[in-house]
C-alpha cells in the first residue's frame, strides 16, 4: 500500500513553490537524493508534464500526479506535497485548461504494470473528497500519512468484501 | 453486431487502461457487445472505422466518429453524464 511505502522524507507538509517547475525541482530533488530516481528525473518531470499534463480538477480541490517515463526511475516511490499556495497546472486531457492545485502526488515509476495499480489506487484515494480534505487539514506529516492509511484500509476491506460476494459486485 | 470502441491516450497506457476497463464494464452492465481497441492517439486513424472513440488525452482531429473524453473516469467528476453519452452512442 502507498502509505506503507511512503518515506517521511518524501512527504512535504507545506511546499513553498510558485510554479510547476519549482515543485518538480524540490520534490524531484528529494527523489534523486533518496536514491529513487536518476539525476535526470527533474528534467523528465518537466518534459512529461509539458507533453501530458497531470492536473486534475476534483471539484473544490485540485490535485496533480506528475511522473516521468520509466527510464528516469531507479525504484518505485511516491512523494506527497501540500502546497503552501495553490499552483496552476494544466488539466490532464486538455491543452490549456488550468486548474489550481493544492496537493501533488508524485510517482517514480519503474514498472509500468505496477504503475497502473498505483495510479488506480491513487485515483480511488483522491476521488474521495473527505480523504482529500483530511490530508489537506492534517496537522503534520504523520497525520497526512494516517489519512492515506485509513482510506487504503477501507479500500482493502471493500475489495475483500467484493471477492466474498461476487453477486453484489455484479 | 459488436460495436467497436477505440480507447486512446497519448503517452503511457495507464489512463486509457482505466478508461477502457470502465467502458467494458459499462457495456457489459447494459448488455451491449463491444470490441475495445486500446491504442495510442497516433494510431487512431489506422484503426478506423469505429463506432466510438474515448480518449484521455487531447485530440484535435475530427475522425468522423463520435469522440467522448474519458477524463471523468480519471477524475471521478461527471462519470454518470459520460456514461450516458457513451451509452447513447452505443445504443444508437
Amino acid at each position: 500500500m502507498i502509505w506503507e511505502e511512503l518515506n517521511e522524507n518524501l512527504v512535504f507538509e507545506s511546499l513553498d513553490a510558485k510554479s510547476t517547475d519549482a515543485i518538480f525541482e524540490q520534490m524531484g530533488r528529494k527523489m534523486i537524493d533518496g536514491g529513487f530516481a536518476k539525476e535526470s528525473y527533474i528534467e523528465g518531470l518537466k518534459k512529461r508534464e509539458a507533453e501530458f499534463p497531470t492536473g486534475l480538477d476534483l471539484g473544490e480541490i485540485g490535485v496533480a500526479i506528475p511522473h516521468t517515463e520509466v527510464e528516469f526511475a531507479l525504484q518505485e516511490a511516491f512523494a506527497i506535497a501540500r502546497l503552501k499556495e495553490p499552483v496552476s497546472f494544466i488539466q490532464m486531457g486538455s491543452d490549456d485548461e488550468p486548474v489550481q492545485v493544492h496537493l501533488v502526488i508524485m510517482m517514480c515509476v519503474k514498472h509500468p504494470h505496477e504503475h497502473l495499480e498505483h495510479l488506480t489506487r491513487i485515483l480511488k484515494i483522491i476521488q474521495d473528497t473527505n480523504t482529500l480534505k483530511r490530508i489537506l487539514k492534517a496537522k503534520g506529516r504523520s497525520e497526512m500519512i494516517h489519512a492515506l492509511k485509513d482510506k487504503e484500509m477501507e479500500l482493502e476491506i471493500e475489495a475483500i468484501r467484493c471477492q466474498d460476494t461476487p453477486s453484489i459486485r455484479a | 453486431m459488436k460495436k467497436k470502441v477505440i480507447v486512446a491516450c497519448g503517452g503511457a497506457v495507464a489512463t486509457s487502461t482505466i478508461a477502457a476497463n470502465k467502458v467494458a464494464e459499462l457495456a457489459k452492465a447494459n448488455q451491449i457487445a463491444v470490441e475495445i481497441c486500446q491504442i495510442r492517439i497516433s494510431e487512431i486513424a489506422s484503426n478506423l472505422p469505429a463506432d466510438l472513440i474515448v480518449t484521455t488525452s487531447k485530440v484535435k482531429r475530427d475522425y468522423g466518429v463520435p469522440l467522448i473524453t474519458g477524463m471523468p473516469f480519471i477524475s471521478g467528476i461527471g462519470i454518470e453524464k459520460t456514461e450516458q453519452s457513451i451509452l447513447n452512442v452505443l445504443k444508437g
